[in-house]
């Protein structure tokens, strides 16, 4: 959205906007604030850091009414078979519908937590009561319920969708036998539209609220979750690193990394793909799961790749493949919430990541040299003095990973303050130094486009936190854990089968939800099987990796094809070697746990 | 279904798992209790709140939940408060009758108390008095504002940080001092990065299973005396199990490299006087002043009956 357009919205909009701008503004501030004050008096903003992890469930919330403002939620398929099937008015209206009966449902459950957590003595920085951030939850799903219904275009389509509210409020009340019955039926109906395109929160958050309700527990308890994943500690870190990412893509940061990594590597065989892989990688590492490293590279690295002389379906394959390969270096976010999910720390998991994370960098940039080999690819002569210029131009993007990293490790930086510290060295280098972002041009389009991000994201993750917690509250995990141990005998068995679980897993969920709703699943039955919670990790990780690249949920995929305006078929077949590349990096970190253990802490 | 921090097979959580067992017999069946061990229901913040909206029953929490329900229990974890577990034991029997009112005002019912251990210091420099600890980064809770106030103002040098973050906070130099129990930093592994522990008992960490009224309710008006006092025989069966395992923990932490450091009777009245410096940030900010007074007067009463 342009300064043009920004003019004519209506004022409650732009009001929005700002808001949520505003939110995220101040959790970079203060987090980078309350550093300066250690580091100079020894002191701290009271509270501050509570203040940050409350203000992300904000920042959440109001990002996921944006994200249904903007049409920005996430779905597993675009609904164009289901509406060439059913037509496009009686499949958009009964989509609303659902829509608009689980997020009513998601609004009440929302709504009880807050009058509960009324009664609860804690204050917040000694003052704030919880409740005036919870306020946001029943607030934003009751908007987004709205919002649902009134983008149907005639007024009898959105009374219907309306009539999804009615729905919910009848599910509400039904005597507990017929809830039983309907069960099934209901999660088989939610399932099927999210084939044909429902959004992905929508279709976990309405099996959550069913199966709670059948299960006589108070549906309060999925918005339970929902807080305690997006109020723990190092969950601020993913919209600031969000942020960070964003406003990298907005100016010329990539072109220069491509130049960098050209002028170090371009002369070798298969150079272009080379550093085609590490501008990715580099990438991807602060934007990971967004797929903003697509959008943000693909435009200019995959007419390079084809003008060097690399076949066209191998460019697609390798730019869509490329996409989330940094996933496994810090300060990805699919580590940071994996970390939080099964309690082990952060920065260990990031250590035993950097060997499985090599080797999968390595293993396509192989399988580049081959190609580009065999491809007689250009390659232009290596120069010091272009190296070395290239090197200067972009040391600002080079001192942007040494912030966060060196932070952390060098014992200054909580991982708040590293996250929050790198967002505001990459506006400083970007906004003032090279002056390619402009702050009253560019600025509230970045903010927006973050908080529809960060709201596509959480919205996600919390209905993902209510369904584990079902399966927690009715033991799924430990009876699977019990069935394992009774029914696998051998630990390569198990890992063998982990792998393929996984495998199936990754064709059908994103890499959030997943890591929210199965983690808990597999982390005993590792235990069962003695096998190291970062090793597990690893497992876990590199596995969930390949899953952005297996139809039918494979983001990569979807992105790739609509980047580049090719059919999804010709996307999935583009990138087949990559992904049997990639299977082959999976076995090795499965089957070999020293590459994990290698520079984890205490082997 | 009641909640639990104690990981599955622990003494706490097999004691749970006996009143499991127990109260199935007083009732023939009728009530089952289900226990959710290990953290597997969150956190105490979190297990409370379930509680609150009726998804958890009961759970067996420490201080830190309970102060979340009810801010009186804060005052038996005053800083300083205590010298040994007898004081501890009398003044808590006789204050039982108004923590447990405060308690059932807010909705939940005791079913026992049973406490978690003391608090000591675990540094990777001796510290021995007040003045070696105050250059120290001191780990403090994140959120904890009124306690991170009371560092402050009895000189100390509070880093608010996530629990999670205390491993990375001490092997990157983050944080150079941590308060916590010894079974906390044995489990933790947390005494291998801080090998200097003070003997000074510090704070205790106090202990309690409650049941919220709404589950109480559900349980038949004649069966619930003889369930309470199952479980009470259970808090009293599990509190010198869980004191044995304090010296346990740190017998074994001492194999393996930890230097426990002595505190003469003088330097133990300077750790006083410290405490008390920041006993202003947390009264009627945390904790009722009117209930750390009688804290204090029980005390001060067994202290005299007992010649001290
Ligand atoms: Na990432
Ligand atoms: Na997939």
């Amino acid at each position: 959205m342009s300064s043009v357009t920004a003019a004519r919205l209506p004022w409650w909009r732009r009001a929005e906007d700002v808001f949520a701008a505003a939110v995220l503004a101040v959790m970079v501030i203060l987090p980078v604030f309350d550093l300066g004050l250690r580091w100079a008096f020894q002191s701290s903003v009271p509270g501050g850091t509570s203040y940050v992890q409350n203000l992300t469930l904000w920042a959440a919330f109001l990002g996921a009414m944006i994200a249904a403002r903007e049409g920005g939620h996430l779905r597993l398929s675009s609904g164009a078979f289901a509406e060439k099937w059913v037509g496009a008015r009686f499949f958009g209206v009964i989509t609303a519908m659902l829509s608009v009966a689980v997020c009513t449902g998601l609004a009440w459950a929302s709504y009880d937590f807050l009058i509960a957590e009324m009664g609860s003595p804690v204050r917040l920085g000694g003052w704030l009561p919880p409740w005036v951030f919870i306020v946001v939850l029943p607030f934003a799903f009751a908007i987004i319920a709205l919002r649902f219904a009134l983008a149907r275009p005639a007024a009898v389509e959105r009374a219907v969708a309306l009539g999804g509210a009615a729905v919910a409020a009848a599910f509400a009340q039904l005597p507990l036998a017929i809830v039983e019955v309907l069960v099934w039926p209901a999660v088989l109906v939610l399932v099927l539209a999210a084939a044909l395109g429902l959004p992905i929160f929508i279709v976990i958050g309405g099996v959550a609220l069913v199966l709670f309700t059948a299960a006589d527990v108070p549906v309060a308890a999925i918005q339970v979750e929902a807080y305690r994943i997006v109020v723990s500690p190092a969950i601020p870190t993913i919209p600031l690193f969000v942020l960070a990412g964003l406003l990298l893509a907005a100016g010329r940061a990539g072109e220069r990394l491509m130049d960098l990594f050209q002028a170090w590597f371009g002369w070798a065989p298969g150079g272009l793909a080379i550093v085609v892989i590490l501008s990715c990688a580099f990438f991807s590492t602060f934007t990971g799961a967004s797929g903003v490293t697509i959008l943000a590279l693909g435009g200019l690295v995959l007419p390079m790749l084809i003008k060097s002389g690399y076949p066209e379906r191998f460019s697609l394959g390798l730019v869509t493949s490329s996409g989330s390969i940094g996933l496994l270096f810090p300060p990805s976010l699919a580590v940071i919430l994996y970390a939080v999910v099964a309690h082990v720390p952060i920065p260990d998991l990031f250590k035993a990541g950097i060997v499985p994370g090599l080797i999968l960098v390595a293993a396509v940039c192989a399988f580049g040299i081959v190609v580009g080999i065999r491809s007689k690819a250009a390659r232009p002569p290596f120069r010091w003095r272009a190296a070395l210029a290239a090197t200067w131009r972009a040391k600002w993007e080079i001192g942007m990973p040494l912030v966060a990293i060196g932070g952390i490790f060098g014992g200054y930086m909580t991982l708040m303050e590293a996250a929050a510290c790198t967002a505001f060295y990459v506006f400083c280098t970007q906004t003032l130094i090279h002056r390619e972002v402009l702050a009253s041009r560019d600025l509230p389009e970045i903010f927006l486009k973050s908080v529809t991000l960060i709201g596509g994201v959480f919205a996600i993750l919390g209905v993902a936190m209510g369904l584990t917690n079902y399966l927690v509250d009715a033991e799924v995990p430990a009876h699977a854990a019990a069935w394992v141990e009774a029914n696998v005998s051998s630990r390569l068995l198990f890992l063998l089968a982990l792998n393929i679980f996984l495998l199936a897993v990754g064709c059908v969920m994103d890499i959030y939800s997943a890591t929210v709703v199965v983690v808990p699943l597999i982390l005993p039955i590792g235990a069962v099987f003695g096998i190291h919670p970062l090793h597990l990790g690893m497992i876990f990780l590199v596995n969930l990796q390949l899953g952005y690249l297996t139809p039918p949920v494979g983001m990569n995929l979807f992105l790739s094809a609509y980047r580049f305006e090719r059919p999804f078929a010709e996307v999935c077949g583009a990138v087949l070697p990559f992904f049997a590349v990639m299977v082959l990096v999976v076995l090795l970190v499965t089957y070999v746990p020293a590459l994990s253990l290698l520079m984890a802490p205490g082997q | 279904k009641l909640g639990s921090l104690a990981p599955k097979g622990s003494p706490w959580h097999k004691a749970l798992e006996d009143l499991a067992v127990e109260w199935a017999k007083l009732s023939a069946g009728k009530v089952r209790l289900r226990i959710y061990p290990g953290g597997v229901a969150g956190d105490e913040p979190d297990m409370v709140r379930k509680m609150r909206i009726g998804q958890l029953h009961a759970a067996a929490l420490t201080g830190a939940g309970l102060a979340r329900i009810a801010q009186e229990v804060q005052a038996l974890q005053m800083p300083m408060m205590f010298r040994s577990d007898a004081e501890l034991d009398h003044v808590r029997s006789r204050l039982m009758p108004k923590l447990n009112a405060a308690l059932e005002a807010k909705g939940v019912h005791v079913l026992n108390w049973a406490d978690a251990g003391w608090v000591y210091f675990f540094t990777q420099k001796p510290v021995v008095s007040p003045d070696d600890l105050k250059p120290l980064k001191l780990f403090a809770w994140v959120g904890e504002t009124a306690h991170i106030g009371a560092w402050r103002a009895a000189g100390y040098n509070p880093v608010p940080l996530p629990a999670t973050e205390i491993h990375t906070g001490l092997s990157s130099g983050l944080i150079n001092a941590v308060p916590t129990t010894p079974i906390a930093a044995l489990s933790y592994q947390w005494f291998g990065l801080a090998k200097h522990m003070t003997d000074v008992k510090w704070a205790p960490l106090v202990g309690a299973t409650v049941i919220t009224k709404r589950g109480w309710r559900r349980v038949p008006a004649a069966l619930r005396d003889k369930l309470r006092d199952a479980a009470r025989e259970m808090g009293r069966k599990l509190q010198p199990r869980i004191r044995k395992l304090d010296s346990e923990a740190i017998t074994i932490m001492k194999k393996h490299g930890l230097k426990v450091h002595e505190v003469p009777p003088p330097v133990e009245d300077a750790w006083v006087e410290g405490a008390r410096q920041g006993y202003a940030r947390l009264i009627d900010k945390v904790v009722p002043g009117a209930m750390v007074a009688e804290v204090e007067r029980l005390r001060d009463a067994y202290r005299a009956a007992q010649g001290k």
